[in-house]
């Protein structure tokens, strides 16, 4: 800026004040700029983050089906794939989810010394198993209640049911029951 | 300045251009020594002299450049390891395996590259360390120095290295990389309201698939050191612009070699004597001859040395230590115990022991544990040059009486870390039960 430029303040142009509390075309140019480029910057970013959210999440089907109700075994069944037990006493069936409650880790299942009958949502049910998972140490007893360890809740249970067509047994993973949830096959 | 007459090269046309185009190793003047500096972009965030004692080994242990050079020997082994590595869950197993076992020196390169990491990872806690310690975190007596700002830089860069090694182990896609994400990425969804949406963006879905593979391998690969390298720069140029380390603060302050008055001893003339005055030398012991040295090649040769120490450290290693490799990556079954890295291990610890259970209100181990208490860890360092009060005389030295009391609780978290370290190493066991390292650890069947 020379001294003849009339925006620039000088000792003799005692109307700078002005300058100060109207701003000229030139900080407004420069405050346009900049904040062009931040939103620009900004926009380009979000748009960025976002496109790394995921829109379409190509899961596993909830619903699945997993055989004949009547092949399944006396006591307990894993099924690897949904991580899952079904258990089955005589003719009622329940599932208890196999994922730790504390990080998800699988839990496994140990064989009770002496299977015990406890009362477990308003009707007996034969504990045959706990189970215990191998990442930090969280222990469950055989209805997936938590009993030590640092797992903050229950295992889930899963409701069962029949599939209309083929008679399989078929659980839903999306839909959580309470532990008095039995399926009776006649 | 005689042994720069001796040389005889064609002499300098301008001021700062020097004979010799790269630079000088065995520099024949001061001005060399500097000049080589100047001249020379690798060496730029130098300065031309250096505090003398700054350079001891014992001072710093050089553990800042330790962790330099395994980051270059990290990019430099990941380099052959990117044209070899499939980022697919089908093949990225079966390559990690080809490399270790099939490729000519493959197993070799990931040696180096494993290692490397896990070193860089005790450089760069033990760097950490002897900053605190030394106080170096603190400004001194030098003009616009932003040491607390350094020390922050330092800290987001210890998380990057911790972070670096974490996406870096998933990339094998056997049974510890899968177990270890799973867990990690649901300590992150233990965060209420947004933790579920956080871990969907890390695994980019809702299982741990290709679209997390392949999150993890941008991040190691490009995201990461990108930012570390970054950092790494600016950290340096900070500890220019501070004026090198801590120790060249304290040692400005030192009292000045006392200037002794001028004594009758000798007297040449009577007026000597009557007057009791002889030439007088006014500096500060910033400039006292011989407490500096030229940089080239007092400090370019010991980061050199320093350097080339850490690779046959490093290629050393590699060839004894071998890189394990679990099963191929399973959903299906958790290994039993499944154990985190060493540098994690306390984390592990800490999730296992950390539920709270109020009657019917319980808060997860993985929130308390996972979030809260690293975070506050990590809040707490971060501040610490604002907390600590003590004055500036503590700036550079060992262990400084006057911060006695931080030095033992900063001592105390240490050992605590080092302890659960240890405990789950060598003390945990199938289902992370406790067990002594001499007990044989029951059967457990593989399958139910």
């Amino acid at each position: 800026m020379s001294d003849t430029d009339p925006n620039s303040p000088s000792p003799t142009a005692p109307e700078t004040d002005s300058r100060d509390a109207r701003p000229d075309r030139r900080d407004f140019l420069l405050r346009l700029g900049i904040g062009a480029g931040v939103v620009a910057v900004g926009a380009q970013g979000a748009a960025s983050l976002r496109a790394l959210v995921p829109n379409v999440s190509y899961d596993a089907p909830t619903t699945v089906k997993l055989g004949a109700a009547r092949e399944f075994p006396d006591g307990l069944k894993f099924l690897p794939d949904q991580r899952l037990y079904v258990f089955r006493e005589g003719n009622t069936y329940h599932a208890i989810s196999a994922v730790c409650t504390h990080l998800g880790c699988t839990v496994r299942a140990e064989a009770l010394s002496q299977p015990e009958t406890r009362e477990v949502g308003g009707s007996a049910l034969r504990l045959t198993h706990r189970f215990a998972c191998p990442c930090h140490g969280s222990t469950y007893s055989g209805d997936g209640v938590n009993s030590s360890g640092p797992a903050p809740r229950p295992l889930a249970w899963y409701r069962l049911s029949v599939a209309p067509d083929d008679g399989q047994l078929v659980v839903d993973l999306a839909d959580e029951v309470d532990r008095d949830f039995r399926l009776t096959l006649a | 300045m005689a042994f720069a007459l001796k040389r005889t090269p064609s002499t300098p046309s301008a001021p700062g251009v020097h004979p010799q185009a790269l630079w000088s190793y065995r520099p024949q003047s001061d001005r060399e020594a500097g000049d080589a500096i100047v001249s020379n972009l690798l060496l730029h965030w130098f300065p031309a002299k250096v505090y003398k004692p700054s350079l001891d080994w014992t001072y710093s242990f050089w553990l800042g450049t330790a962790s330099a050079a395994l980051f270059f020997l990290l990019i430099l082994s990941g380099l052959p390891l990117l044209f070899l590595y499939v980022p697919s869950v089908e093949r990225a197993y079966a390559s990690v395996k080809d490399i270790e076992y099939v490729v000519t020196f493959g197993w070799w390169i990931r040696a180096v590259h494993r290692i490397s990491a896990h070193l860089m990872v005790v450089a760069v806690a033990l760097h950490l360390v002897r900053v605190f310690l030394t106080a170096a975190y603190r400004n001194g007596i030098g003009r616009s120095q932003r040491r607390e700002w350094n020390w922050v830089l330092g800290v987001v860069m210890l998380l990057l290295t911790l972070f670096l090694s974490f996406t870096g182990y998933l990339l094998p896609w056997d049974q510890l990389a899968y177990w270890a994400v799973t867990v990690g990425t649901n300590i992150a969804s233990s965060i209420p309201y947004v933790g579920p949406q956080m871990r969907e963006l890390m695994i980019g879905g809702r299982e741990i698939e290709q679209a997390t593979l392949i999150r993890f391998y941008v991040l190691h690969c490009i995201m990461l050191p990108g930012a570390l390298g970054v950092l790494f720069a600016y950290h340096m140029w900070r500890v220019r612009k501070d004026g090198g380390l801590a120790k060249a603060d304290r040692e400005a302050l030192l009292p000045l070699p006392r200037v002794e008055p001028a004594t009758p001893t000798k007297t040449y003339t009577l007026l000597g004597v009557a007057r009791g005055t002889a030439p007088a030398i006014t500096s500060s012991s910033l400039e006292v001859p011989g407490a500096s040295v030229n940089a080239v090649p007092d400090l370019t040769r010991r980061a050199i040395i320093v350097t080339l120490g850490t690779f046959a450290l490093v290629s050393i290693l590699a060839s004894l230590i071998a890189s394990p490799l679990e099963e191929p990556a399973n959903p299906l079954v958790t290994p039993n115990p499944a154990k985190a890295p060493w540098y994690f291990l306390w984390l592990q610890e800490i999730v296992t022991d950390t539920t709270i259970k109020l009657r019917s209100f319980t808060i997860n181990g993985a929130f308390i544990g996972g979030v809260i208490l690293p975070g506050l860890l990590v809040g707490v360092l971060t501040a610490w040059p604002w907390l600590d009060r003590t004055s500036a005389d503590v700036v550079g030295v060992w262990f400084a009486r006057e911060r006695r009391r931080q030095t033992l609780v900063f001592l105390a978290v240490l050992l605590a870390i080092l302890a659960l370290t240890i405990v789950g190493t060598y003390l945990r066991g199938p289902y992370w039960n406790f067990y002594w390292p001499w007990e044989a650890w029951p059967e457990i069947p593989a399958r139910i």
